[in-house]
């Protein structure tokens, strides 16, 4: 059956084609591109924009090739007078209220709808515009609506409530009046949005994008009196790259780093070093909760989309979480801390800056709790409650960096290679894999098992929750002790595996949840596009990341060594306590 | 009491048929929305507290709608022993009269529209009663003859909220034989055998879309009825409803047995509150009967219906969008496949049908399929049911065999416009429909034929539009209706009819360019070819059509920047200068007469009308027939108005100062030549207004002296000599040469005309008689009206003899009959139509009748009849019955067979005038095939790049005024082309006068002017209008309700 082979005639010409296909999708395999703009695989078939219509023999009108399936004796046509003036029509109806203020716009360059008009040629067009300008959504901490940028091709609703069920966005009003909106039109900050940003992933405009936060960045950064460092995630390493214009998942982590340096950050450190700091955190309370029957399964919380969807959706689950900050958190609080002490820096002075995947950690670094290092300076310099500070200052996607790198003239491609600067660049290949989906799990694993046998692990690659399944299993043996973890991606998938919690039927002692499909590496913040091809490219390099890693796991770590024995003293500990790990807060979803 | 069996149901049956036949008077009133919206509640009261108080033993019954909405409140009298009588336009007063009649055992003799004798339920039949047949028969009514109740068989008769009635005329037997003697396929089979096509609109096949769904196996299945009846004008399903709600249920009952459904939702719109209601207690009912609900009718079978109230989403008529709205969703369609037979409500298979195709089913059972297939067409078998409304003299609910044509519609079952008004179009399908135009309403209605006039059956509106209403603004109005309904998913429908809508609001504020009908043109067609629902799809078909048939109001719009019906308010000041030809400013010389400006009212006359005086006595008035003032009382007379401002102007000796004025205006000389055939209105305007302008203007004329048919052919008793030479001599001082007595092509060649003059302008007029075509017409003591008219002007001697026949109805026939009256002659006009029919001015034919000519209503030429010696003795005339409405409005004439003679000397014919212009073929000048001359609507442009032509000659016979009008257009147009400069405005200037206007009705009712009397006309040719006096005047003038103009009020933005 899924091999039939049907006959098509495709402008006139036969083709044998496989059975099921649409007719989009069959026409692309014998190599017709067929326009389209709504549409997005996997994510969006809402059929509204109306220019992939072709002509189907028989058919009372165009048809849409996004949506219908090419069947048995269908003839297509591609193009003609009538859906070559259809398309054009119909493009022209969307830019008569789309601003045409490419050149200033930050997807310029990135649009598809720049993209198609000037595929379809469009020159002209006798349409003006037929509605107000609505105000931009600034509400939110991670992404800003610019909606009369929308096209309204229905993608980010659609990826906000079929893949993460978050049903945070949706039309509203009708005919003209319709537009994508919150809640009561309360904007993304008010309503129960986790910032996870793959909207802004999928918009073909610039319709909703992160929050632009690069020239406080490149202030702080030209500011003598700052000292501005910056660590970058494990998944920036993987897509950066794409985003300056090199090939998909192309793994760029020494040019990243000088290119950094070049950019004039004074110190350029790696978020995998608290990703390994996180694995011991993480991996002695899970061990803890397991010996003395804490709450399980207990659940990762590096994905900051994911725990404001906890927050939201599922706060009697709070329990579950682990009390572990992220890694980018972890990082702000030792740089503001343990790295000031040793440098001697006022920690005032110190600028911390995250490069991420993701539109959630701009949410992240500003939730009030997120000032340890305020804390636990406080009454050593005498702090005033004004005087507070956040552990991370800014965060910037790998977006915002690519656009900073290109405005200071970086040659990205030909960078040379150099390496991060110590101690808060060193970690292992567990910290790597943290950009991918099941990566936090075989981390943790790599780490627990060695921790509770006392014995180093054969095999530490754990092929079982690599992958880029919805949900993962695997049953561990921890000598003995025999445990079943799960590994979810997306929050459609997060929220069946919290559903089986609430329903007390959850056989996991372990899991690993990421907010964005693919992991980080798939983040709201990442290249446009991001489609599953060139999310399985950046896994890849990942995946051969950790390979290339003399260390490969995370307590072997000597710079995570060295920060137990020199300030921290143990995982879990008093300061670990204070600085690493933090509590969660109760959100409705109105 | 549950009904479980055959006998229980038939027992039900027999006791009930007391209520339809009671051994008691009944009276019925008809309390659908209609009938309670004329006061049918009120009256209901009114006989309850009168039997009540008076203890009578008479039955109140509620019952639903009849179809004659504009007749309504309708009332049903029932009288054992009599036929059914069903009373129409009965009020309150009424109550008392019919009550008494009714305990005397007498009908009532006034409001009796008809009577029912017996009746097909076609479920049952029921005979009333013979007798009073005084009163029509209910089918020989107009709007009842052409009709047949299939759908409508209970509605009217019945109490809708009455199970018992409903049984009572053979309801639920339908169902209890599909339950007892037929498999689920077996009534598929019967629904596929009938033809029946879905009445939502699309007609697809019933039974097809029943066998899909049927096939789908599943847990759970549903039907859906669609009562979300959105289109502006269409209530067929809110009255279905409302009159037999049971036919409903039990045709979605039959439905669901044999589709295997278990569940039923009616969706209906929550502005219908009196369906809603009487639905719900149908279903309560039919529950309590156990023909719903649980093991029906004992069959084992279940089947449930809910009510779904929608909140009015014209969308929701789509059936993915009245799913998702069912299920709590916004309403917005999603692309079909899968279709919801394979994925509907809930992701269960479903099926959806109209209202009105659910209420086919009963009888679709009971009679059988090929029953069915005996009315309609192939194609589409049974009857549609119709909202008929908007200009149509008889609006209501009518049902009537598929197949059967718009005429019948419009002009039978409608009478037409009951008024003088035409017909212009027919908007079938409401916002997704397209307007039909009159010409075409012999196409027969059904699916095939309406799509290929680009309209569509829908779900059965039928707006009747008539020459008062502007298509471009049809077209807007239906768009923006569509735009606001619009779901706004898909990018056709959403930016698409915004754009559609923006453009036609550029032609209704004359803003409009070429550029602008190609992109109408073009969004349409790719808006229906992309949109992802019906909605959107059929959305555009107002437009297209109304571009289609009646592109030239567009033209209109966009050329001349005129909305001839007096819609698209950007475009004019007054409706009364809208109407007029030349356009005169008519408030302004109103006001500046009122306001005592008597110099300034006159030169506002005379710059818009270079002969004020003379036509203000000969006009058509167009104006009149426009004015606001009538709503209130009657239109103000603005011609004897300006009548009177040029009058008094001309015998003060007031007239040189102002000619003076307008000599001084004269723009410098161009040296451009302009040569223009003939002195007639046309001729005189355009050399008017081109000399002016600084043009050096000759006009030829082949008579000795200018004016053509206001000397020639309009009696002095209307237009004295001496007005009209007055007025012409001041276009001669403006400085027009005339040359008479020429003619071109014999005393000049056109070749020199085309040599010598940068224009020629052809302005012959339509002067020719067309001749009557009956044997005997060449007889000696034949002459035609129009030669006859000259002849008397020139002073010839006739001798017409004792008796006179002319046979017309125009002006001219009056003129002629009026002047021959003067002669001594006894005159009698003859007329194959009715009197209300005729053209000719209302006061001229008072005048006829007063003076004493005489009348031959539907009467027609036969032959004429000569003596021995080949001159007249007599005309035998075909007597006439009055027909149909034809598509002119009027009843058609038809003839008897019975013809009889009338003797006469003289026969004078004056049936219409046609321009002679067949000399001008020789220089290249085309003719259309009427004879006119073919010329551009807004160039005057003929095929000959030298030639305009105006007038009559353009446009055949009209009225002085608008020749003039054509003329005044036609000189800025020729101004421009030779210029190349807009120059026309600075012929006229601006007047002080006040913009108060009035806050109530002033100078009371209509002034009538002083008419000569009867004595001192005869035998003379002295005018008969004497004109307003000073006081009329002025109190007419302030007649005048000052609408335009124009007040400006703030609205709040929403």
């Amino acid at each position: 059956m899924e091999n039939k082979k049907i006959n098509i005639t495709v402008d006139g010409k036969a083709y044998q084609v496989k059975e099921g296909n649409t007719i989009l999708e069959t026409c692309k395999k014998i190599g017709i591109n067929i326009p389209s703009l709504c549409y997005l695989k996997d994510v969006s078939t809402n059929a509204s924009c109306a220019i992939c219509v072709v002509e189907v023999k028989g058919a009372r009108t165009l048809v849409r090739s996004c949506v219908s399936k090419a069947t048995e004796g269908m003839e297509i046509r591609t193009h003609s007078p009538e859906i070559n003036q259809a398309r054009m029509t119909n493009l022209e109806l969307i830019l008569a209220n789309h601003p045409k203020d490419c050149l200033i716009c930050e997807r310029n360059g990135n649009c598809e709808l720049q993209e198609l008009t000037a595929t379809l040629g469009i020159k002209e067009t006798p349409y003006g515009k037929t509605k107000p300008v609505e105000k931009n959504d600034t509400t939110s901490l991670s992404l800003t609506r610019i909606p009369e940028k929308c096209i309204l091709c229905g993608r980010c609703i659609a990826v906000c409530a079929d893949v993460q069920t978050v049903y945070a966005i949706d039309f509203a009003g009708r005919g003209l009046k319709t537009k994508v909106s919150t809640y009561r039109d309360k904007g993304l900050g008010n309503v129960a949005c986790t910032n996870c940003g793959q909207c802004a992933l999928v918009c073909p405009t610039a319709a909703i994008v992160e929050r632009d936060e690069s020239k406080e960045v490149f202030a702080d950064i030209y500011n003598p009196d700052k000292v501005v460092i910056v660590q970058t995630a494990p998944a920036i390493r993987v897509g950066i790259g794409e985003a300056m214009g090199m090939e998909q998942g192309a793994l760029v982590t020494g040019k990243m780093v000088s290119a950094l340096r070049k950019l004039g950050f004074d110190k350029v450190f790696d978020t995998q070093f608290t990703a390994d700091l996180t694995i011991m955190e993480e991996g002695f309370e899970l061990i803890s909760r397991i010996k003395n029957n804490g709450t399980l399964p207990m659940i990762t919380s590096c994905s900051p989309g994911w725990i404001k969807f906890i927050e939201h959706f599922f706060p009697k689950s709070l329990s579950h979480l682990s009390t572990c900050k992220s890694p980018q958190q972890m990082f702000g609080a030792v740089a503001k801390t343990y790295y000031a002490e040793k440098l001697n820096i006022d920690p005032r002075k110190i600028v911390v800056v995250s490069i991420m995947p993701c539109t959630a950690k701009k949410f992240e670094c500003k939730r009030p709790e997120m000032n340890s290092a305020f804390d636990y300076w406080k009454e050593k310099l005498n702090l005033a409650d004004k005087d507070n500070f956040f552990d991370v200052d800014y965060v910037l996607t790998t977006r915002e960096l690519a656009r900073m790198f290109k405005q200071t003239g970086i040659d990205f491609r030909h960078m040379p290679e150099e390496d991060f600067d110590h101690p808060l660049g060193i970690s292992t290949g567990a910290g790597v894999i943290f950009a991918a989906t099941g990566g936090v799990m075989e981390a943790a694993v790599r780490t627990a098992y060695e921790v509770i046998t006392g014995k180093p692990m054969e095999n530490i690659e754990l092929n079982v929750v690599r992958g880029f399944e919805g949900i993962k299993e695997a049953e561990l043996d921890l000598d003995g002790t025999k445990i079943k973890v799960a590994v979810a991606h997306t929050l459609k998938n997060a929220r069946v595996l919290l559903e089986q919690i609430e329903e007390g039927k959850s056989p996991y002692a372990f899991i690993e949840v990421m907010t964005c499909p693919g992991g980080c590496l798939g983040g709201g913040g990442q290249a446009i596009p991001t489609t599953w091809e060139i999310r399985q490219k950046r896994a890849d390099s990942i995946y051969k990341e950790d390979n290339l890693k003399a260390i490969r796991k995370s307590h072997e770590n000597p710079a995570i060594k060295a920060l137990y024995d020199e300030f921290l003293v143990e995982p879990l500990g008093h300061k670990s306590h204070e600085l690493l790990h933090t509590n969660y807060v109760e959100r409705g979803i109105y | 009491m549950k009904i479980s069996d055959l006998a229980k149901l038939n027992e039900l049956k027999e006791n009930a048929a007391k209520k339809i036949l009671p051994d008691k008077p009944y009276i019925a009133i008809g309390m659908g929305t209609c009938g309670i919206g004329r006061g049918a509640e009120l009256l209901f009261d009114n006989f309850e507290r009168t039997i009540k108080e008076r203890n009578l033993d008479i039955i109140l019954k509620k019952t639903g709608c009849f179809g004659f909405c504009s007749e309504e409140p309708l009332v049903n009298l029932y009288i054992p022993g009599h036929p059914l009588i069903i009373m129409h336009q009965v009020s309150e007063n009424d109550v008392i009269p019919i009550i008494t009649g009714v305990l005397k055992g007498i009908m009532p003799y006034r409001n009796v529209l008809c009577r029912i004798e017996e009746w097909d339920f076609i479920t049952g039949k029921f005979d009333f009663g013979k007798g009073l047949t005084d009163y029509p028969l209910w089918n020989e009514v107009p709007f009842f003859k052409w009709q047949k109740k299939i759908v409508l068989r209970n509605c009217g008769l019945i109490v809708p909220d009455d199970i018992e009635e409903y049984v009572a005329v053979g309801g639920y037997f339908p169902l209890f034989s599909a339950l007892n003697n037929m498999t689920p396929q077996s009534v598929i089979d019967e629904v596929k055998a009938s033809k029946l096509r879905g009445r939502g609109g699309a007609g697809f096949p019933t039974g097809v879309k029943w066998e899909l769904m049927a096939k789908v196996q599943a847990d759970q299945k549903y039907i859906i009825c669609n009562a979300d009846e959105g289109d502006p004008g269409a209530f067929m399903n809110r009255n279905e409803i409302e009159s037999d709600p049971f036919m409903l249920i039990e045709g979605m009952t039959i439905g669901a047995y044999a589709m295997g459904a278990s569940k039923g939702v009616v969706y209906i719109r929550a502005e219908y509150p009196l369906a809603v209601r009487r639905l719900k207690s149908a279903i309560l009912q039919a529950k309590e009967y156990g023909f719903l609900g649980e093991n029906i009718l004992n069959s084992g079978f279940n089947f449930d219906i809910d009510i779904v109230e929608g909140a009015g989403a014209f969308v929701c008529g789509e059936e993915t969008a009245l799913i998702h709205s069912i299920e709590g969703k916004s309403g917005r369609p999603t692309p079909r496949p899968p279709y919801p037979a394979e994925r509907g409500l809930y992701g269960k298979p479903t099926n959806i049908n109209n209202v009105e195709t659910w209420c086919n089913i009963p009888v679709v059972i009971s009679k059988g399929g090929s029953w069915f297939t005996e009315t309609g067409t192939e194609k589409s078998a049974g009857t549609k049911v119709f909202s008929l409304v908007g200009k149509v003299k008889n609006t209501g609910l009518i049902e009537l065999p598929l197949g059967s044509t718009l005429e019948t519609i419009v002009f039978k079952i409608g009478e037409g416009t009951g008024s003088q008004k035409r017909v212009k179009a027919v908007q079938t399908g409401g916002p997704s429909g397209g307007c039909i135009p009159v010409e075409y309403l012999s196409t027969p209605v059904d699916y095939e034929s309406l799509n290929s006039l680009g309209s569509i059956m829908g779900s059965g509106g039928m707006v009747v539009m008539d020459q008062d209403n502007c298509m471009v603004d049809v077209a807007r109005y239906f768009t923006e209706f569509s735009n606001g309904e619009s779901c706004g998913k898909c990018t056709p429908c959403r930016e698409g009819l915004a754009q559609t809508l923006k453009i036609i609001n550029k032609f209704t504020q004359g803003k409009a360019t070429v550029a602008d009908i190609h992109t109408l043109e073009e969004l349409g067609k790719v808006i229906k070819a992309t949109a992802l629902c019906g909605l959107g799809q059929t959305a555009p078909n107002p437009v297209l059509t109304t571009l289609r048939y009646f592109r030239d109001e567009y033209d209109h719009h966009m050329i001349e920047k005129k909305c001839e019906p007096g819609i698209c308010q950007d475009l004019f000041s007054a409706l009364c200068e809208n109407s007029c030809p030349l356009h005169m400013n008519i408030p302004r010389y109103l006001q500046l007469l009122k306001e005592d400006k008597l110099e300034d009212a006159f030169e506002s006359t005379l710059r818009d009308n270079p002969l004020p005086s003379s036509i203000g006595r000969i006009c058509h008035f167009h104006c009149q027939m426009k004015c606001r003032r009538e709503s209130i009382d009657a239109s103000v007379s603005q011609g004897d108005i300006h009548r009177y401002i040029s009058d008094t102007i001309y015998k003060e000796g007031k007239a040189p100062a102002v000619y003076e004025k307008i000599k001084k205006g004269r723009l410098p000389q161009t040296h451009k030549r302009i040569a223009i055939i003939g002195a007639g209105p046309a001729g005189l305007t355009a050399a008017y207004y081109l000399v002016r302008l600084g043009h050096d203007v000759t006009i030829f004329e082949s008579e000795s002296e200018a004016g053509g048919i206001l000397r020639w052919g309009i009696p002095k008793y209307r237009l004295p000599l001496e007005t009209l030479d007055f007025e012409i001599q001041f276009i001669k001082e403006l400085g027009v040469h005339f040359v008479f007595n020429t003619t071109i092509g014999r005393d000049i060649a056109f070749a020199d005309l085309e040599r010598d003059y940068n224009i020629v302008i052809v302005g012959i007029g339509a002067q020719s008689d067309i001749a009557l075509s009956v044997a005997g017409n060449k007889l000696d003591g034949v002459l035609s009206g129009m030669d006859f008219l000259k002849d008397v002007a020139k002073g010839k001697q006739l001798n017409i003899g004792r008796h006179v026949v002319v046979i017309g109805a125009g002006n001219v026939a009056i003129d002629a009959a009026r002047t021959a009256q003067r002669f001594g002659s006894e005159v009698t006009v003859v007329y194959r139509r009715l009197k209300s029919d005729m053209p000719a001015n209302k006061d001229e034919i008072k005048g006829a009748e007063m003076e004493g000519v005489n009348f031959l209503f539907l009467c027609n030429p036969k032959e004429i009849l000569a003596d021995t010696s080949d001159k007249v003795r007599g005309i035998e005339l075909m007597k006439m019955a009055s027909g149909d409405i034809d598509l002119s409005n009027r009843r058609k004439p038809v003839p008897t067979g019975e013809s009889f003679i009338l003797a006469c000397d003289t026969v004078i014919t004056a049936v219409g005038e046609e321009v002679e212009a067949g000399f001008l073929k020789e220089f290249g000048i085309k003719t259309n095939s009427n004879g006119n001359i073919s010329c551009d609507h807004f160039s005057f442009s003929t095929s000959h790049p030298k030639v305009y032509a105006i007038g009559d000659a353009v446009t055949g016979p009209a009225t002085a005024a608008e020749a003039m009008g054509i003329a005044k257009k036609a000189a800025e147009v020729i101004d421009f082309n030779l210029m190349n400069k807009r120059r026309f405005h600075k012929l006229f200037r601006g007047f002080e006068y006040s913009d108060e206007v009035p806050l109530k009705p002033e100078g009371g009712n209509r002034h009538y002017t002083f008419k000569r009397p009867l004595e001192e006309r005869i035998g003379n040719f002295k005018e008969i209008n004497l004109g307003y006096s000073k006081e009329q005047a002025y109190a007419e003038a302030s007649r005048c309700l000052r609408c335009d103009v124009r007040v400006i009020v703030n609205t709040e933005e929403e």
